[in-house]
């Protein structure tokens, strides 16, 4: 009896000692966060902007204190937007790397790697703003830093209804949205949006995820006689189906999700891009904001001859979210999974300088914000000119 | 054959290991392979499995292509049924995986024989062409049959388990993958000692002569595509177990190519190559997955460059062994193991 009582000493020893230990290797060493980032794969066109903004995010911050001293290392992964790649990465990130947290990327991955997020309770910052990922007795461990994108839509609809002057019918809409989990996100939103607002959605058209030709699609969209249509694919995308109407001649409006719409698109598809409206959950870069300061002076500082756009903000202003939840985390001694969940939730009303709205998660709401400014592009140019602010509808939490 | 070396009956003849060596290396090499898990980490035990899901893949595809001499662009397709039929039996019914797996593997070969039907009348490139066929069907009806497939979201398959055991990690759930492969491995060596086997062998070097010698030539043809896709479904099954979400994504056409390539570099017609062509292909990427990483320092830019580099090696490796090893890795294997044998005397 009494050996057990002192082995039972012992084992409690050396937990001690070993936890000691590790506290002590915590408290000197890094905080590793995955990146899956898409640098080859079908929306490659936005996705290397972004990753190169979160990776300038980290330095930044890795350069201004860390979180609380400590050094964040990003574990970042090329995934070619595929599922199967995604789902080797996490298991890698998670498995070897012991990552505290992810900075994800796609619709698709994202959402198939929900269940996986909340077993081994992995906080997932996604890029991907599906509406999907918004209710956290769903999904708890998912969060993103944007109005979601049936918010968005539901604002550019707004917009539409605005924009509509012809009061003897209603406005004709259609959808243009690529075949994966990212096109098909926000249009059931949208369609029931359309329905209950006396908006008449006349046609929906769906490309494949990359193509090089969308006429087919734009003639059918043309028999329909669409005054609006709202393009759900990545800015290569955009300018292809742009450009194309141009060619048609189609005097349909359209408008943009906000992969399909930054800085790069009136440089991709040229004159056919103006008038074009799309929504800007981030600021265009250089923008006249307080928070874009410490951005360019790292551009300058950096590298001052490269070209930066909206989806560079968006991976800057994704960093200084869940930068913050660590350091919170961090000060409550609570650094792993649960403890980075529990601080985001903490986040009320979390200011960027203008980067993005201001960012709110609580337990039971992940719509860090519901605020979506629309842009249009005149003479080549990225003008606001509007924003709407959608409600907080119990119903629309998780679609 | 060895100089000095008699055989005397056909069982020696027919034996699988020709020398006690050959029997115990195999046997150390299962030991070692078993207690693999104790030294790997958790992203090369992924690996490991996914080497082994190949491996039952490749042996099968190589049971009809290799050794009955029917090509199939239809691999990845077959691999899908195995695994939608799996995560439908796992999700809608709850069955464990020892129902799963075997019950996908027969639902495959159905799908493959029905897909084997032309090969009464094509051969060849034709054949291929309406294999390819199969591809195509596949990839649309799980694309768009959503309330089975969760269409291009894809979906998830629970963790197979063991009783209350849950093998839900790659360490755990590589003993049931690598026991399975080993089996089927070895069923398929058995496989070509038999009179069916013989039969494939035949319909492949002439079919003409297989019929004037009374082989069933359809019959077996259709057999050869039964047994193979149930290999491929079998590790479409343990895919989707090992994958834990699948999606269309997980079965695109390169794959069925891959399958193709592994047998190429392998050896076709040869269970050995099969493996080893398994082995190169899974770990091709992987190792130009770390090349390029550990690289990224000097030449940034390579990463970048990843996906097409694996791509472009993965056809310069056909190409190559196409030119100066026609018969594959296996044939090398045979190369290097015989002037060992007579070392230092070979001739």
């Amino acid at each position: 009896m009494e050996s057990l009582q002192s082995r039972r000493n012992t084992i409690r020893g050396a937990v001690v000692i070993g936890l000691l230990f590790s506290l002590e290797a915590f408290a000197q060493g890094e905080i590793k966060v995955g990146g899956l980032f898409d640098l080859t794969g079908i929306t490659s066109d936005v996705g290397k902007p972004y990753a190169q903004g979160v990776r300038d995010g980290v330095q930044w911050v890795n350069e201004n204190g860390g979180i609380n001293g400590k050094r964040i290392r990003l574990v970042d992964v090329d995934y070619g937007y595929k599922i199967p790649e995604a789902v080797a990465a996490y298991k890698r990130m998670t498995g070897d790397e012991k990552v505290i947290m992810i900075n994800g990327w796609g619709t698709g991955d994202t959402e198939a790697l929900k269940e996986f997020v909340n077993k081994d309770k992995i906080p997932y910052v996604s890029a991907s703003f599906s509406g999907h990922l918004t209710d956290p007795a769903k999904t708890p461990y998912n969060f993103f830093v944007a109005p979601s994108y049936s918010d968005e839509l539901r604002a550019w609809l707004s917009w539409v209804k605005s924009d509509w002057k012809d009061k003897s019918r209603a406005p004709k809409v259609a959808f243009f949205y690529g075949d994966n989990a990212y096109g098909k996100a926000p249009i059931e939103a949208g369609r029931r949006f359309c329905k209950e607002n006396g908006i008449d959605l006349v046609d929906e058209e769906i490309v494949p995820g990359a193509f090089q030709d969308a006429t087919s699609q734009l003639l059918n969209m043309k028999k329909r006689e669409a005054d609006y249509a709202y393009i759900n694919v990545t800015t290569t995308g955009v300018s292809i189906i742009l450009k194309d109407a141009k060619k048609l001649g189609l005097s349909t409006k359209f408008g943009s999700n906000p992969y399909g719409f930054s800085e790069a698109l009136p440089g991709v598809a040229k004159d056919a891009a103006e008038g074009v409206t799309g929504v800007m959950p981030h600021v265009p870069f250089g923008e006249k904001v307080p928070g874009m300061k410490r951005l360019t002076d790292f551009h300058l500082k950096n590298h001052p001859n490269d070209t930066h756009d909206a989806l560079y903000v968006r991976g800057w202003s994704y960093v200084l979210v869940w930068s913050e939840a660590l350091k919170r985390a961090d000060k409550d001694k609570a650094l792993n999974g649960e403890g980075v969940k529990k601080a985001l939730e903490g986040l009320h009303n979390f200011d960027l300088g203008g980067l993005t709205s201001n960012v709110t998660y609580t337990p039971t709401d992940h719509r860090p914000s519901t605020k979506t400014p629309i842009y249009m592009i005149q003479s080549g140019k990225l003008v606001k000119v509007a924003e709407y602010d959608m409600p907080r509808k119990p119903e629309w939490l998780g679609l | 054959m060895r100089t000095g070396e008699f055989r005397t009956t056909y069982a020696a003849d027919m034996a699988i290991f020709e020398t006690p060596l050959a029997r115990w290396s195999l046997g150390v090499f299962l030991v070692l392979l078993f207690l693999l898990p104790l030294m790997a980490t958790n992203y090369w035990m992924d690996v490991v499995n996914r080497i082994c899901i190949a491996v039952i893949g490749a042996v099968g595809l190589n049971i009809l292509t290799g050794f009955t001499g029917q090509v199939s662009m239809g691999n990845a397709a077959f691999l899908a049924v195995g695994a939608y039929s799996t995560s439908l039996m796992a999700n809608r019914w709850d069955l464990p995986w020892m129902v799963t797996v075997p019950i996908a593997g027969l639902v495959t070969a159905l799908v493959g024989m029905v897909f084997g039907t032309p090969s009464l009348r094509l051969k060849g490139l034709y054949l291929a062409m309406a294999t390819l066929a199969a591809h195509f069907i596949v990839e649309f009806t799980v694309v768009h049959w959503e309330s089975v497939t969760g269409g291009v979201n894809g979906t998830s398959v629970p963790a197979a388990r063991i009783f209350a055991f849950a093998l839900d990690s790659d360490t755990r759930l590589f003993y049931l993958i690598a026991s399975i492969a080993v089996a089927l491995v070895f069923f398929a060596k058995n496989l070509f000692r038999t009179k069916v086997g013989k039969a494939f062998i035949a319909i492949r070097d002439q079919d003409i002569s297989a019929e004037v010698m009374g082989v069933n030539v359809y019959k077996h043809k259709l057999l050869s595509f039964g047994v193979s896709s149930f290999y491929v479904g079998v590790a479409g099954s343990l895919l989707a177990y090992q994958a834990r979400i699948i999606s269309p994504e997980n079965f695109p056409l390169s794959v069925a190519i891959d399958y193709l390539g592994m047998i190429i570099i392998g050896g076709l017609g040869s269970i050995l190559g099969s493996i080893l062509g398994a082995i190169f292909i899974t770990l091709l990427p992987e190792l130009l997955r770390l090349l390029t990483g550990a690289l990224s320092g000097a030449l940034p830019g390579l990463v970048q460059l990843f996906a097409s580099l694996r791509i472009g090696v993965f056809g310069l490796a056909i190409v190559l062994f196409l030119i100066f090893e026609p018969d594959g890795l296996a044939a090398r294997w045979h190369t290097i193991k015989n002037y060992w044998k007579l070392y230092p005397f070979s001739y």
